[in-house]
């Protein structure tokens, strides 16, 4: 069986994409990480995608955006008409007037939108990660549903700060005592007494670890980029595809590093940094 | 010989005086400027808001009683919380508060549902209370112009003793702050002028945001506010929130005095 791969091309350079409600200035600790791993690939902060649009093209990317929502979580294939108001919402997001978060869009759909912002920026020599405060999934075959995402590999990949904390699943116990108090009519306040008694335990909102997380799964975009096999099985290497809160905290928080195999294979692709596929 | 505390009024006086008032009021609902449907938390902010900026609003409560569901927070119990920075609207509405940590504030639900509807009376809003939302005015290119309204009593009878035509109200802009029911957003649904998305099934903790985000207009002529935001867009089901609620009434009250602006 052959193993020669199609693609050879060294990367040349990586370009992150802030998310809509951040500064690109937040984004440079990331970049600086993943500087350490890859010394000969430049690396630099493009201002947000989906705010640089030329107003003839408003329209049509608002109704697309709006189209990219996930509505059905059991349908593979999101084909809804947008609404007056979901257009009108995308186009004022779009142009700052709103802000972005709480919707949860399909990733693959959102990943399409991106790339023909993109056009030719996005090349097999330039790796684009676009970090969003949109909820992303993707739709798993394993269960024939959609789920929320953290990372969205892919070209580009996508990275969803949100969902570093709703797609990972909080201790099952949290969900059990939210859901009993919600039945029972629990306020906010009781809510945010329930989260307390879980602190430590799963990621939250503002929490300044968010962005020790975006590190690693930002360094499994550009493995993606790279190999196309992002992950790693093992539940303390930072390129584990956590599922669960408790997990990415081990992979990504609490003394977060490399299994000995990619750090092997990252040392090698540091030195030579060669996408092939 | 002491004298009674009441001047002398006749039966007939009080009735006359009641039924020439609201005869007034009602014909003066029959056109204006905005009908909101829901005397809740957000519709009562919107009607506020547009009421202070001389816009002729009207509520259309299918209760007795004003405030829909912020006399009283989670649990049954009466402590309501809002996040910053609805505290900014208790303060204009004059709601004393405490501050229980960073950020998050508490109050007697009805201390500032009380003041509230008394803001939002004293800014002029009219009230059209035990009256229920029945149907909606549509006319061309099927903009909403308006609500057919009935008495609340006769939506809770048999159809068969109570066969009472219901009236039209006409207005520029009606506003759906009708909660999770989304009222007229379903009578849209109905006639299949929209289709809404129902609720999302995911699990989603963070969605305060989008509700005031898309708290605007959701088909030509009617603006959602409130919870209806929620079930008009499919966004997470939340917790009673109620500076989400405050903040989607006052962004519905902009989105709709810009609209009447630039008629």
């Amino acid at each position: 069986m052959s193993t020669s791969r199609a693609v050879k091309k060294r990367l040349r350079s990586v370009d992150f994409y802030p998310s809509e409600n951040r500064s690109a200035k937040e984004f440079s600790e990331v970049e600086s990480f993943l500087e350490e791993f890859f010394p000969s690939v430049k690396f630099s902060v493009q201002p947000a995608v989906v705010t640089k649009v030329p107003k003839r093209e408003l329209d049509a990317l608002s109704e697309v955006l709006a189209s990219s929502r996930m509505k059905d979580p059991s349908s593979a294939e999101q084909t809804f008409e947008p609404m007056f108001g979901e257009i009108d919402y995308e186009r004022r997001a779009i142009r700052g007037m709103s802000k972005v978060g709480g919707i949860v869009y399909d990733g693959r759909m959102l990943q399409d939108v991106l790339l023909r912002l993109l056009g030719a920026r996005a090349s097999v020599e330039v790796a684009s990660i676009v970090f969003t405060d949109r909820l992303v999934t993707t739709y798993s075959r394993d269960d024939l549903r959609h789920h929320l995402r953290t990372v969205v590999c892919g070209f580009p990949s996508i990275i969803s700060i949100p969902g570093v904390v709703e797609a990972p699943a909080k201790p099952r116990e949290y969900y059990l005592m939210k859901q009993r108090m919600e039945l029972e009519g629990a306020g906010e306040l009781m809510l945010e007494q329930l989260k307390s008694s879980f602190e430590g335990r799963f990621v939250d909102y503002d929490d300044p670890e968010i962005f020790e997380v975006l590190k690693g799964l930002a360094l499994q975009a550009v493995m993606y980029h790279l190999t196309l096999d992002p992950f790693c099985d093992n539940r303390g290497c930072r390129l584990f595809n956590a599922h669960w809160q408790e997990d990415l905290i081990g992979s990504q928080i609490s003394g977060p590093k490399l299994c000995n195999k990619h750090a092997k294979q990252l040392a090698s692709l540091g030195r030579n940094p060669v996408v092939s596929w | 010989m002491q004298m009674p505390i009441f001047e002398k009024s006749s039966e007939s006086s009080v009735t006359r005086a009641i039924i020439s008032q609201f005869a007034k009021d009602m014909d003066g609902f029959a056109e204006t400027d905005v009908i909101v449907i829901g005397g809740g938390p957000s519709g009562l902010m919107a009607a506020r808001d547009l009421a202070l900026k001389k816009v002729r609003v009207l509520v259309v409560e299918r209760n007795n009683y004003l405030g829909g569901g912020f006399w009283i927070g989670g649990f049954l119990m009466n402590t309501i919380t809002v996040r910053a920075p609805a505290q900014k609207i208790l303060d204009e509405l004059g709601v004393k508060y405490k501050m229980y940590e960073k950020g998050l504030y508490i109050t007697p639900g009805p201390l500032a549902c009380s003041k509230l509807i008394a803001s939002a009376c004293e800014a002029g809003v009219s009230i059209l209370n035990m009256a229920s939302f029945d149907d909606v005015v549509l006319r061309e290119k099927n903009r909403v112009a308006g609500a057919v309204v009935n008495w609340t009593p006769v939506s809770a009878l048999p159809r068969q003793i109570t066969c009472v035509d219901p009236v039209a109200l006409e207005s520029k802009v009606v506003i759906d702050a009708t909660g999770h029911d989304a009222m007229v957003v379903r009578k849209l649904e109905e006639r299949g002028l929209i289709k809404t998305p129902g609720f999302g099934a995911m699990w989603i903790e963070k969605s305060e945001d989008a509700v005031v985000e898309h708290s605007g207009f959701c088909h030509p002529g009617l603006i959602v506010t409130g919870m209806a935001v929620s079930t008009t867009y499919g966004l997470p089901r939340m917790g009673p929130t109620f500076g989400s609620m405050l903040l989607s009434g006052r962004k519905g009250a902009k989105v709709a005095y810009e609209h009447l602006k630039g008629r």
